[in-house]
């Protein structure tokens, strides 16, 4: 019984923070917008944490969903959310496209050539007059039914990001606790071996990065829902990219609550940045990321949430490691 | 016939560690590979699971050409393999290591779960399922590889220096295992440079050096050649009357 009273306690919170903020638009708002950078995340989380392949060019999917959610409003004339199932199979046939040839590089090649293609893609984007060029595209200005969500309260957003993320951590909770979590795992820790085993390697991070591409472009659509707005920098910017990957390694990579334990403490830590130092402040947010990443690497490479793990009990001393005598 | 390589040469530049080297295993079959270090034994082996391309040759496993497969489909095949320094997967617990081999014929996690449990007692892991495998020493690192390839239900096991680093009576445990196994049906195919357990354990024998096969035969046959002998010992120690 004791064990279910904390995250019993805790669903409750969650559930009715924008009741108990109400009167606080401020904190409803930064509620919904961690939700949004956890379901980033998360969704990077599958690749980059459980599949060990660091991309640090997830801002192409990212901006992939926003783009298509704004295109179909823009050209088309629909409400945004119809974009983001367009996003998601965009996103897919992306990954694939890249993942193909750069997923059978190892470590720092593979982030290198994310990077390269999201830099590109930005762009690329910026010279578009389908996409606004530099200026970027708008959504909706007023809202024409309730399709286009957009709502003056950020407590709707709250609830429909709060939906999709735990749709997104069940999903990636059941992957886990499969055949594919164990698979990638394996191929994490040693792909030699796990291949040795009959580990189909190239294709479970491929599986691995295009699930984790869809699922960061239907945060893209929701961003676009949410803000109405997306230009280059917002879309396929590389800081995107560097959010994700520090969120998702501050809380723990790998970790089912890693990237929203990572989400709860940076983006209200940017939030206060942004409203302490204004205008002036716009290269900080550079170096508040890099300084994390340095302390995360240096004293915590496994993650906040290692913190609470329970040591595993000492193994008997008759096998500890003998040398090598040959 | 289980395992049938034919001329395989595998060149590194100019280099050629294997050179021209053929065997072939038979079901149930123990076979030794052996040879001084670097005589291209380990390059001739990884040829065979495919973790090296042959540059020329081919390599048949059970009826099937499997010369351009990769090692994930050499193992779906049947053809399972331990590495001479011991790839566990560090991150995860020795029930979780055996579960992954397990995964290869039973896509079910619970189900293998079981069959690792039921392998990790088997191979004398049992009492440590659920320890880290970074806890292990060498000789528990190389066993619970051998426990992770016999979880994936093998035809045929082959064992890259299973025995280095091993005391003398680990050795004659981890003989005991390979016995085991064997008499489970599994073919076996062993590189190793520790004699004893050649002897004991191979009927037949391949002796390479300098990449190329000098000797086959059984291990009392191997072990009185002149060409063997001198590979191993070189030519002025054997003047002086060394023996093996």
């Amino acid at each position: 019984m004791k064990r279910f009273v904390i995250p019993g306690a805790l669903g409750v919170l969650v559930l009715a923070y924008p009741l108990l903020t109400a009167d606080s638009p401020v904190y409803q708002r930064l509620g919904a917008l961690v939700l949004l950078a956890a379901i980033g995340a998360s969704a990077w989380n599958i690749v980059g944490g459980y599949a060990g392949q660091v991309s640090v060019g997830h801002a192409v999917f990212f901006g992939f969903g926003a783009y298509s959610s704004v295109v179909v409003y823009t050209h088309l004339g629909w409400p945004p959310i119809a974009g983001a199932p367009i996003g998601m199979v965009l996103s897919v046939a992306v990954a694939a496209v890249i993942g193909v040839p750069t997923l059978r590089l190892s470590g720092h090649y593979f982030s290198m050539a994310t990077i390269a293609v999201a830099e590109l893609v930005r762009v690329l984007s910026s010279t578009s007059e389908f996409l606004g060029g530099a200026q970027g595209l708008g959504g909706p200005a007023m809202p024409r039914t309730v399709f286009d969500l957009s709502f003056i309260s950020a407590a709707p957003f709250y609830y429909i990001f709060l939906g999709v993320l735990a749709f997104l951590l069940w999903l990636t909770w059941r992957m886990e606790n499969g055949r594919i979590g164990f698979y990638l795992r394996a191929i994490k820790d040693s792909e030699r071996a796990a291949r040795s085993l009959g580990v189909s390697a190239g294709r479970y991070k491929l599986y691995a990065y295009m699930m984790s591409g869809a699922f960061t472009a239907l945060a893209g659509s929701l961003y676009l829902c949410m803000f109405g707005f997306v230009d280059p920098e917002s879309g396929f910017g590389i800081l995107i990219s560097v959010k994700m990957v520090v969120m998702a390694a501050l809380g723990g990579a790998g970790q089912l609550f890693g990237p929203l334990v990572g989400a709860l403490i940076l983006v209200p830590l940017e939030e206060l940045s942004n409203s302490y130092l204004g205008g002036r402040g716009a290269g900080l947010t550079f170096v508040v990321y890099g300084a994390i990443i340095v302390i995360i690497a240096r004293f915590l490479p496994s993650g906040l949430l290692s913190l609470f793990e329970r040591r595993p009990a000492r193994q008997p001393k008759s096998d500890v490691a003998r040398g090598h005598a040959d | 016939m289980l395992i049938d390589a034919k001329n395989v040469t595998k060149a590194f530049g100019a280099f050629k560690a294997v050179d021209d080297a053929s065997v072939s295993v038979e079901e149930g079959d123990i076979l030794g590979l052996i040879g001084p270090n670097g005589a291209g034994k380990s390059t001739f082996f990884n040829c065979l699971t495919g973790d090296l391309p042959v540059t020329s040759g081919t390599v048949i496993f059970n009826g099937a050409d499997v010369t351009r497969l990769p090692p994930e489909a050499r193992a779906a095949l049947g053809l399972a393999r331990t590495f001479q320094v011991p790839l566990t997967f560090e991150s995860m617990s020795v029930l979780d290591n055996a579960t992954i081999g397990a995964l290869l014929r039973h896509h079910n996690a619970r189900e293998a779960r079981a069959k690792a449990r039921d392998v990790l007692q088997r191979v004398g892991l049992g009492h440590l399922v659920d320890a880290p495998a970074k806890s292990l020493g060498t000789p528990g690192r190389k066993r619970l590889e051998i426990a992770r390839a016999l979880a994936s239900e093998p035809k045929a096991l082959l064992l890259d220096e299973a025995m280095a680093g091993l005391t003398p009576t680990e050795v004659h445990e981890a003989i005991e295992l390979v016995r085991r196994i064997h008499g489970g049906g599994i073919t076996v195919v062993i590189v190793e440079h520790i004699m004893e357990v050649i002897v004991s354990l191979a009927r037949r024998v391949m002796v390479f050096h300098q990449g190329r096969e000098i000797a086959r035969g059984t291990p009392r046959e191997v072990t009185s050649n002149q060409a063997v002998i001198e590979a191993y010992l070189g030519r002025r120690r054997v003047q002086h009357g060394a023996h093996l």
